[in-house]
């Protein structure tokens, strides 16, 4: 019966403690290799916290704190402890770091802390661990009998497990949550959108690493020793797989993996070593790890979504947009009817004002090579700039140093009369210069209306405080994004779309969605790296009708295109590159004229 | 004899080994893309082989052969087995290091299901020692610099100079473009894996020698020694690793010398998670 007990408190404690690697790994594609050191730091403070001062009992063990605090401080500490842990290594997943480098990171710092903290007697007391962790309400309760006080224990163990599945749960189906999810499927992107990496994944490492600690302190107090033996960067593995299996990304394949995985394993190996006495002391433990190791790999192979999958968030437009409910859309005519022929559009005012956008001498160089030397370009407001250029002359890499998603080696970028050049891509999208990209980069396991959702700027959601608050706090403003989206997904011939997954979409369709979702943004000027690049042509010219419309309402953008009959139709001026510098500009017409564009680029 | 030569001596060793481990792993992410950690593993079952066949009454140097080939056959198998198709699929960098580290769980603890979890060295003398500067060496730990020198140039050699090492650094750079340039890329890879996986069964072996007795889960540590020394020359370049490696290996053995022992790992930890915050390019990479 006892064993029962400590089974419900291990599948308690492993419970939580998938769940905060779901929300790390699962959901904000943070791979946390050092996680395990989390849930021993919450475990260490919940015992010192808890325990007398180390004087007492003879002093026969060392260690900090020794406070002997009532239930539940120890327990609030422990996971105050892991989230403060998480702070240090912040700089390990910031904006510049590939992932994997810093998952890297964070595995070396559990081994050596791990070693560390083994080795370094008068600090954590060594490999000896502590022991006799005070258990909490032990003698406050009137718990006569010792079972009682186990299932006790057991339940409450349970039921914190349940309010941490409450609680990720709230942050994760949350604008918020869709934000990590869309930092997770694509950072860079998630970046020129205006989220703000370095936030959101100290964010989740913080909230990983209390939720870590917390199920350090539920475990430390019903065992009753810290050793540090225990807390091995293997067993961070244990916990990956755990998540894995289960399904990373959906918390309660995260519950269900902590029962399979760590407390399944532990009764399976105690079964056979019942059973079979005889078999050297060695081989059980390590065929255990090789299991592991199988089970990891043959589950990433055959089914790496787990055992339950991220589920699909199918989202329906709020009532009063009756539109979104009629699914068959109108195969012809979507865009824009009111784009009037480019011929006849309204000549756009010369820009007697300050250019929406200028650079001086912007120049980039990759190693030997001058992608963009000292390039001096003025955008007039309301414009439908174009940029042409042969391939290699640098156009791409202009426009990611106007949005901020590569760093200028040389020269400035103005936008709206203030110098930009050092100013994080994130924060310039945040002021309204928004750029696309020329590879697909749509966020493939959101769907097409959670795409343009999570362009939303400054939504009320979209913070950690506002998705703890919950739903009511938000459904208004999400409301009314989901309004708008679908409206821009109708008025480009989605609807039918709305709830697929982006990443199941056609090339051409991504295009869109890329589009629509940049509109969210609001954005004062759009930045289009070939948008209509592999689109069919008949798709590609709505989709430039649309954009000379959004021109007419106020906005600029530039666009690279390659498609000079694109160009001839729907942009002005047009802007030509080759080498890196600008060789030309003016209307198409007056590009034709000129020997020097013709020869390095309209030939033919 | 000075406490700072000694140790020096000692670092040299370290960094000799290390050296052998760093430029391996380097080249192996280099030109795969694979952050393999089941690189130490893989050192590990070098040294069981060469365990085996110095048990079978060979001399360890004819195990140290045996365990090249036998670990240029296990990186090949991991790569061919497991690494590749999932690189086919189009798995994230992420996921491949996961693979990896089951990979490293599986053969690692593999050898240690069958080798059970005691401590085993090689029947090997470790010939006269010599005082070189100040430093005492026994003729072996010579052998083991020695043999990371010859091995250093001839990774240089290999880079420079054949047509497979400008096939590898053609690779590393754009693996798309070396196919388009008529590099045979898969073939390379696989190259890369049998040599790289050779240099790790060497690594392993003249590792077990130094230390002197091993089990199964010695290398855990020193997977981050490799670590430390491959990203502070910046991963993926091969002379940088040797740079690493001796940077790591001398200040790991000096710092023994002067505060506790376990404690030298830290310098390794400090530098590595240094060199990731300030420039994870490394000191001599630029390509991130």
């Amino acid at each position: 019966m006892y064993y029962l007990i400590i089974l419900l408190v291990y599948a308690a404690v492993d419970a939580i403690a998938c769940l905060g690697l779901s929300q790390q790994f699962g959901v904000a594609g943070v791979t946390n290799f050092g996680f395990i050191i989390f849930q021993a730091a919450g475990a260490y403070v919940a015992a010192v916290l808890a325990l007398p001062p180390d004087t007492a009992d003879g002093g026969f063990q060392t260690y900090i704190g020794g406070l002997s605090l009532p239930f539940p401080l120890p327990w609030i500490g422990a996971a105050v402890a892991g989230g403060v842990l998480a702070l240090p290594f912040t700089f390990l997943v910031g904006r510049r770091l590939r992932g994997d480098f810093a998952a890297v990171g964070l595995l070396v710092t559990a081994v050596l802390l791990n070693l560390l903290v083994m080795n370094y007697r008068p600090l954590f007391n060594g490999d000896a661990g502590l022991a006799l962790v005070p258990t909490p309400l032990r003698q406050t309760m009137f718990v006569t009998t010792s079972n009682a006080y186990q299932y006790g224990y057991a339940a409450a163990g349970l039921v914190l497990a349940a309010a941490v599945y409450v609680f990720v749960r709230r942050i994760t189906e949350s604008p918020y949550g869709r934000t990590l999810r869309a930092m997770r499927d694509n950072d860079k992107v998630a970046d020129s959108l205006g989220k703000n990496l370095v936030a959101l994944r100290t964010g989740a490492l913080v909230t990983g690493g209390a939720i870590a600690g917390l199920s350090g302190a539920v475990l430390v107090s019903f065992i009753g020793v810290w050793s540090p033996a225990e807390w091995s960067y293997a067993e961070t593995i244990v916990l990956f797989t755990a998540v894995i299996i289960g399904g990373a990304g959906n918390h309660a394949g995260a519950v269900l993996g902590a029962v399979l995985v760590p407390v399944g394993f532990e009764e399976v190996t105690r079964f056979i070593s019942n059973n079979n006495p005889n078999l050297p002391p060695n081989l059980l433990p390590s065929l255990q790890w090789v299991a592991i190791g199988l089970l990891i790999t043959v589950f990433l192979w055959l089914r790496p979504q787990g055992l339950l999958p991220e589920r699909r968030r199918m989202i329906r437009a709020p009532a009063r947009s009756p539109a979104a409910q009629a699914p068959p859309e109108p195969p012809a005519e979507p865009a824009v009817e009111s784009a009037p022929a480019p011929a006849a559009r309204a000549p756009v005012p010369a820009p007697v004002t300050e250019p929406i956008l200028r650079t001086s001498g912007v120049s980039k160089a990759f190693g030997g090579v001058h992608a963009v030397a000292g390039v001096t370009i003025a955008v007039g407001r309301g414009t439908l700039t174009g940029l042409i250029g042969p391939n290699g002359a640098g156009k791409s890499t202009l426009l990611s140093l106007l949005a901020g998603t590569a760093k200028a080696s040389a020269g400035q970028v103005i936008y709206q009369g203030q110098d930009v050049t050092a100013v994080p891509a994130y924060r310039r999208a945040r002021a309204g210069l928004v750029r696309t990209f020329q590879l697909a980069s749509e966020f493939k396991r959101l769907t097409v209306l959670e795409n343009l959702l999570s362009a939303v700027p400054s939504h009320r959601g979209d913070t950690f405080a506002g998705a703890v608050a919950g739903r009511r706090y938000w459904r208004g403003a999400e409301d009314l994004a989901i309004g708008r989206a679908t409206e821009l997904i109708e008025r480009f011939g989605l609807a039918r779309h709305a709830n697929d997954y982006a990443g199941d979409l056609s090339g051409g369709q991504r295009r869109l969605v890329e589009i629509m979702r940049a509109l969210m943004t609001e954005p004062s000027m759009l930045l289009l790296d070939e948008p209509m690049a592999g689109v069919h042509p008949e798709l590609a010219r709505r989709i430039g009708a649309a954009l000379v419309g959004l021109c007419q309402d106020g906005m600029t953008i530039l666009m690279v295109e390659h498609e000079l009959s694109i160009m001839d139709e729907f942009c002005e001026p047009v802007i030509v590159m080759a080498d890196g510098a600008v060789l030309a500009e003016g209307t198409m017409a007056e590009l034709r004229d000129r020997t020097e564009v013709v020869e390095a680029y309209l030939v033919g | 004899m000075s406490l700072l030569l000694a140790s020096v001596g000692f670092g040299l060793i370290t960094a000799a080994v290390l050296a052998i481990a760093a430029v391996g792993f380097t080249l192996q992410f280099a030109v795969t893309d694979v952050l393999n950690l089941a690189f130490a593993a893989v050192m590990t079952a070098g040294a069981f082989t060469a365990y085996l066949v110095n048990q079978a009454g060979y001399s360890v140097w004819v195990g140290l052969a045996a365990a090249m080939v036998a670990c240029a056959a296990l990186s090949a198998g991991l790569n061919y087995l497991v690494y590749a198709p999932f690189q086919r699929r189009g798995s994230a960098p992420i996921t491949l290091v996961i693979v990896s580290l089951g990979m490293a769980l599986i053969v690692e603890f593999g050898i240690a299901s069958v080798a059970g979890g005691i401590d085993v060295s090689y029947q090997m003398s470790q010939g006269r020692t010599v005082t070189i500067g100040g430093m005492l060496l026994s003729t072996v730990q010579l052998i083991i610099i020695a043999i990371s020198v010859v091995v250093m140039a001839a990774v240089h050699a290999l880079l420079r100079y054949t047509k497979l090492g400008k096939a590898m650094r053609a690779t590393a750079a754009n693996r798309m473009l070396a196919r388009g340039c008529g590099i045979r890329a898969s073939q390379v890879i696989a190259l890369t894996w049998a040599l790289t996986g050779a240099l790790g069964g060497l690594a392993g072996t003249v590792f077990a020698i130094d230390v002197g007795s091993f089990n199964a889960s010695s290398t855990d540590i020193f997977l981050i020694l490799i670590l430390a020394a491959v990203f502070l020359g910046g991963p993926g370049n091969a002379y940088g690793a040797m740079l690493g490696a001796l940077v790591i290996g001398l200040a790991t053995e000096v710092s023994a010398a002067y505060i506790e022992p376990d404690y030298k790992y830290v310098v390794a930890f400090v530098a590595l998670l240094a060199m990731l915050a300030v420039r994870p390019t490394g000191l001599l990479g630029a390509r991130a």
